[in-house]
């Protein structure tokens, strides 16, 4: 064969295989991608109940809606750390909390729709 | 010889290789085609180099990735492990350029090992075009395996450059050993059938390098500016000072160019029988010199190539004066000499250039321009020139944060007040035993110091004025600490000007940052909200605070809704804060129960007369780029209506972006 024959066919592999690992690149970047959605939503939309312990400071209490505004530590799989607003299982729960209360309490539900189940105090803040 | 010695060995042998590869296909091509004997017997020694630089390049790309191996995993005998070179093939991006670039290279050597007879002049220019493709994407792809590739942001922007820079090398430098060969075959008694070729192709590289040497200086420049960035880095760095090296060589080199290109090559082809014969050995002998130089540069390259780039390094300055403008003392009639000094000086380079393209008396205008130049520089130059240190332009490795302001606060109490001061205002009990009066530190002035003059000023003393040096008490992250607190002074000296008013688009006063706590939530800084939130910090005491800060909880959800959040700190501590506030109105903002010492401490120092008495409560509105721009203080009018915050709030809402963020450290 001819030295540019040769040369030609070879730059010609070289481009083809260029291409084909580009797009091969590409695709496995869009299918990771898709993976990590997939990961996410399914984490998110786990139906099963769970439970967490939690550490927070009291930040408001209003019976009237059975509410405890609390400022809380990391979630882990739920929520970061925030002020937020929680429901209480029973009104008696949150009977002698005051507002600077360093609190532990228990959540449990479905997220997005969980309980505060039990309280403990451990100090003020 | 040491493992770090034979790796860079390696490294200089392999980039210089390919440099010559590149350098010969594109000066073969350049050169065209010829069938005097001359010219084959050149080009046949060529093809017997070449393939011995394509050997050279492989196994010398294979020491490198073994020396890679052992540098990645800092232990020397792993150069010689086979599974941790795959590994450093497979997983860093060094392994994936190294891969590449030697599935090309290998290809470029068998190319030149299996070359089959050229029977056509489309086999030799494929074969020479197919070397120049193979070699000259081996070389620039090197760009990717370097500190270009590690340019944040614009990383392929740098590496581009780079690429074109070691491409341009490749063709200017690579093409001189080629050239030099050729032109020493030529100028031999037997070598006379190839001289025509030979001035031709001397010709055309002569155009052609002059287009790469170009090409490197600007790609040159760019990078330089990329991996230095300044002056102090160039002139006190040990990149800066290989760089500087680097440029040492090339001047000679240029020197060299520009001699064989003005003066040889026109002799080349003089009307003599001759022909230039001894012009073409003395050409070909200075090329030999250029190409050495050229291989001494590659050297340097090599050395830099494994220094941290100047950028990131801390900067250690070596002369005693810096020039600065304005300068930090005000030095009369400064202001007219510099406008005078500078026109004077825009005269000689006006000269300079008019003298370039004058024929006549050249030589006498030039000098006189010259003359000009320094006398106008003369003028304008001394008054702007200031003391400086070796750690002048040293960056302060603490941040400029409440904590470290705070701790410099304390730190200044115990070991400065008693001569600067309490209020720092240099009148402190035991200045007048001392030979000159201490500086006064909350003055303006001190801000136009660098934070690294401090920095020296602090650790070493200044000597004569009863300044002593604390190198040997503070530690140095303790005497940064004392520079940020110094800053700090200096910066609320210029806060007095601050009022409840925002001025419209001028932030000028950088809020540090600060780090907090509420109860066992996770702790959020002041940088968090860069960006996205205005913040309106609060420092405040019970009870008085009380009404005002239920002022502003009623008010939350539309500071929230505005882009604004509150973050109330007391001056107490913190003990039991939350729990103090009570329950009623409800406030729900975060009210630091952890940091608020810290966040006084710094943040104090920027209200109205803020030594003498303690805070009470005062309040500071902090912009998206981490800018101080408002301040209230109760005794004010405008925010006790909770609208005129917000009208505050919404200046800030309709400022278009024209500062960059705040810096995280003290300059």
């Amino acid at each position: 064969m001819r030295l540019w024959k040769a040369i030609a066919l070879l730059n010609l592999a070289l481009g083809v295989g260029l291409l084909i690992g580009y797009l091969w690149w590409g695709r496995e970047a869009s299918r990771l991608r898709q993976e990590t959605t997939l990961t996410i939503q399914a984490g998110a939309a786990a139906l099963e109940e769970r439970e967490w312990a939690v550490r927070g400071v009291v930040r408001s209490v209003i019976p009237e809606i059975n509410v405890l505004v609390v400022t809380h530590e990391d979630i882990p799989g739920f929520m970061p750390s925030m002020t937020m607003g929680f429901r209480a299982a029973n009104p008696k729960l949150y009977a002698g909390v005051q507002v600077g209360d360093l609190i532990r309490f228990t959540l449990k539900g479905v997220p997005p729709n969980v309980t505060i189940v039990a309280i403990t105090r451990e100090g003020k803040s | 010889m040491s493992m770090t010695a034979l790796g860079l060995c390696a490294r200089w042998t392999h980039v210089g290789a390919g440099v010559f590869l590149v350098g010969t296909f594109a000066f073969l091509l350049l050169a065209g085609r010829s069938d005097r004997l001359t010219v084959v017997a050149w080009e046949r020694r060529l093809t017997r180099w070449t393939r011995w630089a394509a050997g050279l390049l492989l196994l010398s790309g294979l020491l490198s990735l073994s020396y890679q191996a052992a540098v990645v995993t800092g232990r020397s005998e792993d150069a010689l492990s086979a599974a941790t070179m795959l590994r450093v093939a497979g997983a860093t991006q060094f392994g994936t350029v190294w891969l590449l670039r030697h599935g090309l290279l290998l290809l470029l050597a068998g190319l030149i090992l299996l070359r089959e007879r050229e029977e056509s002049g489309w086999d030799w220019a494929a074969f020479r075009g197919e070397g120049l493709l193979l070699g000259g994407t081996g070389l620039g792809l090197l760009a990717w395996a370097g500190h270009a590739a590690a340019v944040e942001p614009g990383g392929l922007a740098a590496a581009g450059a780079d690429a074109l820079h070691l491409l341009a090398v490749g063709v200017w430098l690579g093409g001189l050993l080629p050239l030099a060969l050729l032109l020493r075959a030529a100028g031999q008694e037997v070598g006379a059938d190839a001289r025509p070729f030979a001035v031709l192709a001397a010709r055309s590289f002569s155009q052609i390098s002059l287009i790469a040497v170009l090409a490197v200086a600007a790609t040159g420049i760019w990078n330089a500016s990329n991996q230095i960035g300044n002056v102090a880095s160039l002139l006190g760095t040990r990149y800066g000072h290989l760089l500087l090296l680097k440029l040492g060589l090339f001047v000679p080199i240029l020197a060299l160019a520009a001699v064989n290109r003005l003066r040889l090559l026109p002799a080349l082809s003089g009307e003599a029988e001759t022909v230039g014969r001894p012009a073409m050995r003395r050409l070909a002998s200075f090329v030999a010199l250029e190409s050495a130089l050229g291989a001494a540069i590659l050297g340097v390259v090599i050395l830099m190539s494994v220094t941290p780039p100047g950028r990131h390094a801390e900067p250690w300055w070596p002369l005693p004066f810096r020039f600065a403008y304005p300068p930090p003392h005000d030095v009369a009639g400064a202001g007219t000499r510099l406008l005078v000094g500078s026109q004077v000086a825009l005269v000689g380079v006006l000269g300079l250039v008019a003298g370039w393209f004058l024929g006549w008396r050249r030589r006498l205008v030039v000098g006189v321009a010259a003359a000009v130049l320094v006398a106008g520089l003369g003028v304008a130059l001394p008054p702007l020139a200031v003391e400086a240190y070796p750690t002048t332009y040293r960056r302060s490795p603490i941040p400029y944060q409440a904590a470290s302001i705070a701790d410099g606060r304390h730190l200044y109490a115990t070991h400065c007040a008693a001569c600067h001061g309490r209020t720092a205002e240099g009148d402190g009990p035991d200045a007048a035993g001392l030979p000159r009066k201490p500086a006064n530190l909350s003055d303006p002035h001190v801000g136009r110091h660098t934070a690294g003059d401090l920095f020296w000023w602090l650790t070493r003393g200044i000597p004569g004025s009863g300044m002593s040096g604390f190198g040997d008490r503070l530690s140095e992250a303790e005497r940064w600490d004392v520079v940020n607190f110094l800053r700090t002074v200096s910066a609320a000296g210029r806060a007095r000007g601050l009022t409840a008013v925002v001025e419209p688009d001028r932030p000028w006063l950088v809020a540090p940052d600060f780090t907090y706590a509420v109860g066992p939530g996770a702790s959020r800084s002041l940088k968090d909200y860069r960006g996205r939130r205005l913040v309106l910090l609060v420092l405040f005491t019970l009870p008085d605070s009380r009404p005002r800060l239920g002022q502003l909880a009623r008010n939350y959800d539309i500071l929230q809704t505005m882009g604004a959040d509150v973050v109330a700190a007391p001056t107490d501590g913190g003990d039991q804060i939350i729990s103090r506030l009570g329950a009623s109105p409800r406030i729900l903002f975060p009210v630091v129960t952890d940091g608020a010492r810290e966040i006084v401490a710094a943040y104090s120092l920027f209200q109205p007369a803020a030594w003498r008495s303690p805070p009470t409560h005062v309040e500071y509105l902090i912009d998206r780029q981490g800018y101080l721009r408002a301040r209230w203080t109760p005794d004010a009018r405008d925010w006790a209506e909770a609208t005129g915050l917000l009208a505050e709030i919404q200046q800030l809402n309709q400022e278009t972006i024209s500062v960059p963020p705040a810096e995280e450290h003290v300059h």
